[in-house]
Formats: C-alpha cells, structure tokens, sequence
C-alpha cells in the first residue's frame, strides 16, 4: 500500500497524475466535505468529476455550475460573514478547482481542490470552536493512498 | 450615522468644499465628455450617470453658500434648495453607480477632479442619512467588532492555524520590532485566505521580518467608502496605536483597492497627523524586494496574461509600474488591456458598490465595459490586485459567458518562487 | 438719441460700465475661490504636486486617444471655436490698435482675409456645437438655461463683428455700435456663468494635477 504521510509526499504524488487522475482524486477529496456545502448544484457536479468517461462538454458544464456555486456562496465584501456559508464556499471553490484544466491551473487541481477542501474544514471549525482541520488532512492522505493503489 | 438629519447633511455638504471644489464647479461648462469616461454611462446610455451630474446637491450648496451671486438668488428665494427628497433621488447615482475610480476626473477638459468630490458629497449623504443600507451595516460592524464584515480575531486565528499547517511556517502575530505590520482585508481572510500562505512563504524566501496584530488587522476601510471621516479616522487611528505598540518600520496594506488610498493617502489627513513609520501596497514592496534582488523566481506561466488594474491602486494610488515589473519577471506572454494603466476601466464594484445588494444588477451590466477589454486581447487569465475586484472579475466573466481564472499577483509571485525548501511550494 | 450719440455712449459709459462688472466680477469669484482654502497634505509624498498641477494646466488640453475616438465631434468644434474667437479677438488690426489705446502694447496682426475666413469657420463652429448641445443625449440632459446664453452672448460679437466689418445693412456707427455692444454684454455676463472657467480652468486644473502629482500619478 502506498503510505503518504506528509504534504512534501503528498503534493509530489499528486504533480505526477496526469489530468485525469488529478480530477478523480480531487472529487474524492470534494466529496468528503460536500456535507458542509448546503447547495444542491455541488452534488452533480461532484458525480460529473468523479466520472472517468465524463465528455468534455459535460465537464465544462458542471465547471460552469461549480463557479456559479462558488460565486454565490461567497461572502461578498461587506456584509456579515457566516463561516458555515463560507465552508460551503469553499467547498465550491474546491470542485471548482477539480474541474479546472491544468494549463489553467499550474498549480495544480488536485493541490487546489485539497486545499479548498481543508479550508472547508477550517471554516467549520471556526464556528464550532473545535479544530479538525488536522483529520482532514490525514484523511486526505489516506484518499490518495488508496487511489494510488486502485 | 444616527442622528442623521437633512440639517447634518447640508452642514457636511458646507464643511467639505474647499478651493478645489469652488474651482471645479466654477469651471464645469456641461460639455458631457466626463460621460465618456464613467463606464456607468458608456454601458447604459443613461445620461444620468454623467460624474458631474452625480454631484447636484454638492454643487447647489457651493452655488448658494459660496458664491457671490448665487448667496444672492438665494437670499430672493430664486435658488433650488436641497431637500430630502432631492437626496434620495441622488442616492443611487452617489452610491450605486459610482466606485470613486477617477477615470471622469483624468478626461474632464478643465480639470475637475470629479471623484475627489464624489468622496466628499458621501460625506453630506451619510450625515443626512442617505447611504444605502449594506454599507451601513458594513461600517456598524466595522467599529463594533473591527472587520466590516464580522470577522473576528479567533477567525483569523483559524485561518492563520491552517495556513502553518499547510505552509510548514510560523506566522507571526503581535512581534515586535520587525519591519512590517500586514494588514488583511475581511476579503482576503473569508474568501482568498491563501494570500497569507503567499506573504509567508514570499517573505521567508526575501528575508522580511514581519507580523500580524491580533489588535488590528483589518485593512478595509468602510468609513471612506460610506463617506463618514470620524469613523474612517476611528479605524485608521487603531492601525496607528497597533504600528506604534509594535514598533514598526511600515505597515503593508494588502490586495485591496480602498485600503490603500484610506491608509495611504487619506489615513494621515483624516487624523490629523503625519504617520511616522512608512505605508506601502504590498506591490510596492514586492517590486523594491525584486529591486534589491531579494525575489528570485523560476519558470514562468506560459498562458497569456493580461493585468486589471485596481482603480484606488493604481489611477488613484499611484502604484502602476510596479504590477508590471512584478508581471514581467513571471509571464513569458503579458499582454495590456487596450486602455491600461492609469486609463484602464474599473471592474466596476469597488467604493461600496459590490456591498449594495441593490446595485447588483447595473454592477453586472457595466461589467460589459472591462469584457470589451478582454474581447480586444483574449487573454488565458487576468491578474489583478485588488480581492474585490477579483471576486467581481469572476462574477461578471461568469454571467457573460467567458472562460479566464482570476489570479492574485502576489500569490502568483509566491507560486514561482524559486527554492524547494518549502512544504508546499511548487518543486522548480 | 442720435446714432453718434449712441455710439459714444456705447463706447464711453457703458464700455466703462461693463468693464468695470467683469474686472470686479472675475476678481470676487477669483477670490471667492481662493478664500476657502485647502487642507495642506499630511501624507507622505511620492512626487511633486507642483510639478504636477503646473503639467496638468497645459496636458489636459489634449485628450487621450480613447476619448478622442469617443467624442471627436466636442474635441474638434471646441477646439475650432476657442482658437478661432482667439484669433479674432487679438490677431485682428482693429482690436490690436485697441488693446494698443488700453495696454500701451501692440503686436503684430494678421490679414484681414485670414481673420475673415476665420470668423466664417468659427460662427460654422459654434453653429455646430448648439446644434451638438441640443441633439446629444447627454448635452441635453445636462444643458440649462446658462449654457444657451452662454452660447448666444459668444457667438454675436462674432456675427456682429463680420457685419460690422461688411458693412451690411445699417451705417457703419450703428453697426459698430452693436458689435461693442454685443462685447459689453459677453463681458457682463461673464462673470455669472461658466464663462469664468477661462481664468479658473488654470485652478482646476492645476488642483488636479496637484492632487494626482503628490500620489505620483500623470494626470
């Protein structure tokens, strides 16, 4: 079983997907925090990444949707922020960054999504005063191990 | 903001005309070219959306109170006063469809700076109890809680946490005696937190001691956007006690537009008082790092880039070659927007339009302005400096249909640095 | 009154007259302005707002492209009138003898033909703007009653003076007369209108560069 178990490895593992991968592995990592995004759209576009035979119109689709989503959720400047809103934005932000295509994105979408992801985490913390931050990126690691393997 | 009252509000319209404004009026001959400037009108073909026409109730008082013979038609009954009614016909056009951008007052034949009046007649407005309600509330929160938009310390405590966890570094907060005090606009800590990551590992990799304070870290300035200078003093004198307390050389103000021209450029004026340590946009300080040849940077982005400028950044700021410098030492394909620097078009959102719910619709439909722009060059991506404009860029790239992300500058830097020593940081 | 008498009077009291309302009239809102003063600048300077407001006087004459390509029709009449009104008023021999009775100096003048040539383009001009001001949606819109007189008080002394010059229609004192009187009446009301930006567009303009200079900013 591959073992990763820090960021170095991780992000090192993740450069060497090729485009497709990235994006398979990226919706896992979406979907483990899809429960703190309240909006129903996040939900197809999560099935729509994680689909290896998904066309490339359905995939700009559902990166139209992820964007969309993710503008709606944010905070916009100046008005009361909610951190359990904003965990849903950056739920958005990390499908958003799944779907991405990688010229677009040369960091990364895998990385991006990962991170959104965790931010997601953070943001719920941030409202429920306990810091899981931590397990979310353990389980991360462990998301992409078992990719690798499969 | 509480006991507003039409009295207030022509007294705040009085206190706020100096020569400048007496000169600008004098000379407006209505020839409408400012009309040509303000993407509010080219995008609507709303004459009412003329800058100058904007400013009525401003230029009324001037006439009545600091003109001979206008002091006279008044005192015969012959004049239009101001009413209420008269402001709250004017509330849309001072606040919805006006971000301060200056472009009017760069085209305006004699010379009218007519944003520098739009600052002022806001403050008329606000004192009279004529400011739209999102900014209301932006500004309560503000000097309650600190951010207009609610965050508070153990939020950017979370924030700050995660991004150790992911950088592998120590953010600083509350050390003395570094170089720099960062300010953080609301923005950036909800919507774009990874900036910090940015700051952190650019900072590492430049050797720049710097800190947060836990005591002030809001960049974002809602008094001047609403227009109520004591509450704008109010926040920028807790920025002071905290560059003070900490002993600072400088305080950093981040990708926000009106952070930089409150603490900049109005922060001293509004206290009362020069600053004694430096102020710089991150940018600045970004570009003398490259100068100094502390910034190293590796591979470049191959996608064509194009640069938006931020209005209060750059036309109102002044910092408009540094973005470019910054740019070129990361883009191997930059490309201008036709109209750029000093004469590029604003994103249309900023000076408290994208806080006003009410203006959402006519914010999306001058966004057309900066799509011609785009449509001109076709770029891959944008980058910008403003997290405001940038969040606005997407939405309006989203509702026309267009496909380009939108890149920070400076985590744009930070992702090119050179240097594997950090977690996290792209492998050269 | 006979027409000698008329002109005298044109040419003595009511010229006095209404030079003396548009000397004191410029001065008061020269003043007027001057007199509220501005907050001196606490923020730390980038460049030099001197420097700035003194470029901006002369730069802001010249639009940039973008705008230029937007609104060539004001750019282009305006800048035909101001320059004809100006050649007219101090390259014609008439005038310049008469600044030379006022001012004790004199300069060179251009030939008649020139000056006639150029009041023709000058009143097509100023033709031209009314009927811009009228027919375009944002003149229109912002256009009030000062800005038609403005119009008419300028373009007379341009159509009386090529009459008066002619010698069309009345005698050549009554035709005098009304040119001057046409004078008198721009000078009059000069001061109580936008008129005035002839002298505070250098303060306007100045203040803008100034303003736009200190943050290190061409504008």
């Amino acid at each position: 079983m591959t073992e990763v178990t820090n960021d170095a490895e991780f992000r090192k593992a993740l450069d060497s997907l090729d485009a497709t991968r990235q994006r398979l592995v990226a919706a896992r990592f979406v979907e483990n925090v899809v429960a703190l995004c309240s909006d129903k759209r996040i939900a197809r576009v999560i099935q729509v990444a994680s689909d290896s035979e998904a066309g490339e119109e359905e995939l700009a689709e559902a990166l139209k949707a992820a964007r969309a989503t993710t503008f709606d959720c944010h905070t916009r400047c100046g008005s009361e922020g909610d951190w359990s809103e904003q965990a849903g934005y950056f739920v958005a932000r990390a499908a958003t960054a799944a779907l991405t295509p990688m010229a677009q994105m040369p960091s990364g979408p895998a990385w991006q999504a990962a991170l959104s992801s965790r931010m997601a985490q953070t943001s719920r913390s941030i409202v429920t005063g306990d810091d899981t931050s931590g397990q979310e990126v353990i389980q991360q690691y462990r998301i992409l191990s078992e990719f690798l393997d499969s | 903001m509480s006991n507003a009252s039409l009295e207030r509000g022509i007294h705040a319209f009085k206190e706020v005309i100096d020569a400048p404004v007496a000169s600008f009026f004098s000379s407006c001959v209505r020839c409408g070219l400012c009309a040509h400037a303000c993407l509010f009108y080219t995008e609507t073909g709303d004459p009412k959306y003329t800058p100058i026409h904007k400013l009525e109730p401003l230029r009324r008082i001037w006439q009545q109170e600091y003109s001979f013979w206008g002091r006279f038609a008044k005192a015969l009954g012959l004049s239009k006063p101001v009413t209420d009614d008269l402001l709250t016909e004017w509330e849309t056009l001072v606040y919805d469809s006006c971000t301060m951008c200056g472009r009017c007052s760069m085209i305006c034949p004699v010379g009218n700076d007519i944003a520098y009046m739009i600052r002022k007649i806001r403050e008329g407005m606000a004192a009279a109890g004529h400011a739209p309600p999102g900014l209301i509330g932006a500004t309560q929160r503000a000097v309650t809680i600190g951010s207009p938009m609610g965050v508070k310390l153990p939020a950017l405590q979370a924030q700050i946490r995660h991004t150790e966890q992911e950088t592998g570094l120590t953010i600083p907060v509350d050390v003395e005696g570094v170089e720099y005090l960062l300010l953080l606009s609301s923005m950036e800590i909800m919507n774009f937190p990874e900036f910090i990551a940015a700051i952190a590992k650019i900072f590492k990799h430049a050797g720049v001691s710097w800190t947060i304070s836990s005591e002030a870290f809001e960049a974002t300035n809602s008094g001047i956007q609403i227009g109520v200078s004591e509450i704008a003093a109010e926040l920028v004198e807790r920025i002071v006690a905290a560059a003070e307390k900490l002993k600072v050389k400088g305080v950093i103000s981040p990708e926000c537009g009106h952070a930089y021209m409150a603490i900049r450029w109005e922060g001293p004026n509004l206290i009362g008082r020069p600053f004694n340590f430096k102020v710089v946009h991150i940018l600045e300080l970004l570009d003398e790092l490259r100068e100094q040849g502390r910034l190293k940077t590796t591979s470049k982005e191959t996608q064509r880039l194009t640069y938006h400028d931020p209005c209060q950044i750059s036309r109102r700021g002044g910092v408009v070659k540094q973005p470019r410098n910054l740019l070129n030492m990361v883009a191997e394909d930059f490309v201008e927007m036709p109209e750029t620097g000093t004469m590029n078009w604003c994103c249309g959102a900023g000076g408290g339009v994208s806080s006003n719910e009410r203006a959402d619709e006519l914010r999306l439909k001058v966004f057309n302005r900066k799509k011609q722009q785009l449509d001109a060059i076709r770029p891959d991506a944008i980058v910008s400096a403003c997290s405001n404009c940038r969040i606005h860029l997407e939405d309006g790239l989203e509702e026309y249909n267009m496909d380009m992300p939108v890149l920070s500058l400076t985590e744009t830097i930070a992702e090119h640095l050179a240097g594997s020593d950090q977690t996290g940081s792209k492998q050269s | 009154m006979s027409e000698t008498e008329f002109l005298l009077w044109v040419r003595g009291p009511a010229l006095q007259g209404a030079t003396i309302i548009f000397l004191l009239g410029v001065v008061v809102r020269i003043l007027e302005i001057l007199v509220l003063g501005r907050k001196p600048n606490l923020a730390e300077a980038r460049g030099s707002a001197v420097a700035g407001g003194l470029r901006t006087i002369i730069s802001r004459s010249f639009a940039d492209r973008g705008t230029l390509q937007r609104t060539a029709f004001t750019e282009i009449t305006g800048w035909i009138f101001h320059i004809g009104f100006f050649v007219t008023l101090f390259l014609f021999a008439p005038h310049i003898l008469l600044f030379e009775e006022v001012l004790g100096v004199s300069w060179p003048a251009l030939p008649t033909t020139i000056i006639d040539v150029t009041t023709i383009i000058t009143i097509i001009a100023l033709l031209a703007v009314l009927i811009h001001r009228i027919g375009n949606r944002v003149m229109r819109f912002l256009s009030r009653f000062q800005d038609y007189l403005v119009w008419l008080v300028t373009i007379l002394p341009m159509l009386t003076g090529y009459i008066a010059f002619h010698r069309v229609g009345l005698s050549p004192n009554m035709l005098i007369a009304i040119h001057i009187l046409s004078v008198e009446l721009l000078m009059v009301v000069f001061p109580f209108t936008k008129l005035m930006h002839a002298f505070t567009l250098f303060m306007s303009r100045y203040y803008n560069g100034a303003i736009a200079g200190y943050r290190g900013v061409n504008s």
